[in-house]
């Protein structure tokens, strides 16, 4: 067989793979499907309940168990509480899940928690929360230089690609929003000469909470004139600068893009106080975990790229130098045009 | 006739004792697999001791007519200062011997101290009220331990103390239960067996009959309140051995927990009333009924909050019409 042969057919059967995955439905998998006849319990810990990234990904997990008849369920966790969580994941340790699938609030503490859940033989699946040590694997949307790239690029466009700006995060020390902010910040500096970090303050926290992020940039604003643009990061981030931009009638003038839920940000999207805001589904992103779940009780090789038999977790790849590390390619831009269509 | 004595001399602890009984027997027939597993009694058990020290020293201050509402600001401080040193003698990966911890119960107990001196202070001579003394008081260490620590987590110190008081004795007793046990049994004693628990008993009472007949009520209430620290700064070891990190903000829903297992229990928030039988009954039925709650995949984790408060309510209720005085037969 000739070397442009072999190219030829090796291209065609790479087609045909992406072709299948791409269409798959996770009740189609072989490992769901065994999942689904041993029983296996999966559950699922949100960060905060009662926040709508999660009651989204709620929907997912409950989604993905009436399709495919798999034990999965997602847990009310209260309001957001590294201890809460922790306890909450000991309990389910001791009633003897088959799998936890876990959205950290706090690396630390929870990893301590999941160190038990390994000694007891339970399946640990992350999200957001690739520092964890206790876990099999950790699935995250997209690699966090892609996606922190991504926001710069939405804040750019909107900034004209000129001006200071600084960066938002929930918490000084959550694992991946501050991955983006650094990411967001190193493409700047590749790509766009003319805007600058804000040196006194290139970090804030907005505790995942709107009011703070409202009340942190009216702040900004006011202490730093020249400033012109916040990238967030949490999805309460950028609608909270956003409400702060409308109050005081900047609109045009101060910009802000990042992470948003479509449906609580659609009037500030047509009303252009905000361009575009950055997302990904978490529904889809709890069916993921789940699926991987069930991939890993079932015995099956995970090898790159694995197949999640969902949109945009079709093609996940090892973060580089990680070997629990799964990244995918599921982000999506938001603006005035299509945030009717997504249904959330 | 003497069961209706024995009921009536702790009346708190029986009354919680039935809805106890119920709640497992509810869960019996509901959950029975689930619910009835030796692992599940030992992760409730490992659970409650770090509120459960917090509950027993406020319990205290509450007996005085005052509150505590510092316990979990003093609990954190203690665990990240605790982490700190460790880190400075023995190396964020060093490892440690059973002199760091001792050195750690060492740290807990001036924690303690200063904190429990500070509040008591405040309280009895500068005659702040124990609400906005001991607030102010754990604004002031959440703050501290919030720039202290940058607000991030400590996770990389000697992981020794945590590992050891994360372990069951004979797989049966964890060492977090033991050490709530030694301090309740402390506490109890103290209560019950010497001159400090009719003082304080007295002092909740009538604080001007207190004052008058001769007591030294400062030092009464500097010795409650610096019981309460100890306690508070012990269950923050807790806190940093079953999450193997200390942080600022662990824990802030445990100090309305802590009120309401108190009230629960039997002590009265005007003072003077309070039993170690009852706080405890009141620690176990509360971590038995939120732990099979959640056995309930239906039922949200909201609904705890919810029923938190409607127990509460009842107790009170139930305590005001079975003490009220009878009406004078005609």
């Amino acid at each position: 067989m000739n070397k442009k042969m072999f190219s030829v057919l090796m291209s065609t059967v790479m087609a045909a793979g992406l072709a299948v995955s791409a269409y798959a439905a996770p009740a189609d998998s072989e490992s769901v499907k065994k999942a689904a006849d041993e029983g296996w319990e999966i559950a699922v810990v949100p960060k905060d309940s009662t926040n709508p990234w999660f009651v989204r990904m709620k929907t997912g997990v409950d989604q993905f168990a009436s399709e495919t008849g798999v034990d999965c369920y997602q847990v009310d966790t209260g309001t957001i509480d590294a201890v809460a969580q922790a306890q909450q994941v000991k309990d389910l340790i001791a009633q003897g899940v088959d799998a936890i699938c876990v959205v950290p609030v706090d690396i630390e503490s929870m990893d301590s928690a999941l160190k038990e859940a390994k000694d007891a033989g339970i399946v640990v699946i992350a999200h957001e929360g690739a520092s964890l040590e206790n876990v099999d694997y950790d699935i995250e949307a997209f690699s966090n230089e892609g996606y922190g790239a991504f926001i710069m690029q939405n804040l750019a466009e909107a900034m004209g690609e000129e001006g200071v700006y600084t960066t938002m995060v929930a918490s000084l020390t959550n694992g991946s929003h501050n991955e983006w902010a650094d990411a967001g910040v190193a493409y700047q500096k590749e790509h766009y000469p003319n805007m600058t970090l804000l040196e006194e303050m290139p970090r804030v926290e907005s505790n995942d909470n709107g009011d703070d992020a409202y009340n942190k940039a009216k702040e900004l604003i006011k202490a730093y004139p020249d400033l012109k643009g916040i990238m967030g990061t949490s999805s309460f981030d950028a609608p909270g600068v956003a409400r702060a931009i409308q109050e005081l009638g900047l609109t045009d003038q101060f910009f802000t893009s990042g992470t948003g839920m479509p449906a609580d940000n659609a009037e500030l999207l047509k009303s252009g106080v905000v361009k575009s805001l950055t997302l990904w589904d978490p529904a889809i992103a709890g069916e993921a975990m789940v699926d991987l779940a069930c991939k890993v009780l079932a015995g099956e090789a995970i090898e790159a790229p694995v197949n999640l038999d969902v949109d945009g977790y079709t093609e996940m790849n090892w973060r580089e130098g990680s070997e629990t590390v799964l990244e995918g390619q599921g982000w999506i831009t938001i603006d005035a045009e299509n945030v009717d269509s997504f249904g959330f | 006739m003497n069961l209706k004595k024995i009921y009536s001399k702790n009346r708190e602890m029986y009354r919680l004792l039935g809805i106890m009984v119920l709640w497992l027997i509810f869960m019996a027939f509901t959950q029975s697999k689930k619910f009835y597993t030796g692992a599940n009694f030992l992760t409730m058990a490992g659970q409650f001791p770090e509120y459960g020290l917090m509950v027993i020293g406020g319990m205290l201050c509450m007996m005085t007519g005052g509150i505590d509402l510092s316990v979990v600001g003093s609990a954190n401080m203690a665990s990240i200062l605790c982490a700190l040193t460790a880190i400075r003698l023995y190396g964020a990966e060093g490892s440690m011997g059973a002199g760091g911890y001792i050195l750690f119960f060492v740290i807990a107990v001036i924690v303690g101290l200063v904190v429990g001196t500070a509040n008591g202070l405040l309280v009895a001579r500068v005659k702040v009220p124990p609400i906005l003394a001991t607030l102010g008081i754990n604004e002031l260490l959440t703050g501290l331990s919030v720039v202290m620590t940058g607000g991030a987590a400590i996770s990389k110190f000697p992981k020794e103390f945590c590992d050891a008081f994360s372990k069951n004795i004979g797989g049966l007793l964890p060492m977090r239960v033991l050490v709530f046990l030694i301090a309740a049994v402390v506490i109890w004693f103290m209560l019950e067996r010497t001159t400090y628990g009719t003082k304080l008993r007295l002092f909740g009472t009538n604080a001007h009959v207190a004052e008058f007949s001769g007591m030294n009520t400062t030092a009464l209430i500097l010795k409650t309140y610096i019981t309460s620290g100890i306690c508070a700064s012990i269950g923050g070891l807790m806190m940093l051995s079953s999450y193997a990190s200390a942080r600022a903000d662990y824990g802030s829903d445990y100090t309305m927990k802590a009120i309401l297992i108190m009230v629960l229990g039997g002590v009265s928030p005007n003072g003077g009333k309070g039993k170690m039988s009852g706080v405890i009954t009141a620690l176990v039925l509360l971590k038995l009924i939120e732990s099979g709650i959640r056995r309930f995949r239906s039922v949200s984790d909201y609904y705890v909050t919810l029923i938190w408060g409607a127990v509460l309510l009842l107790a009170l209720v139930l305590d005001y019409l079975s003490t009220r005085p009878k009406k004078a037969k005609a």
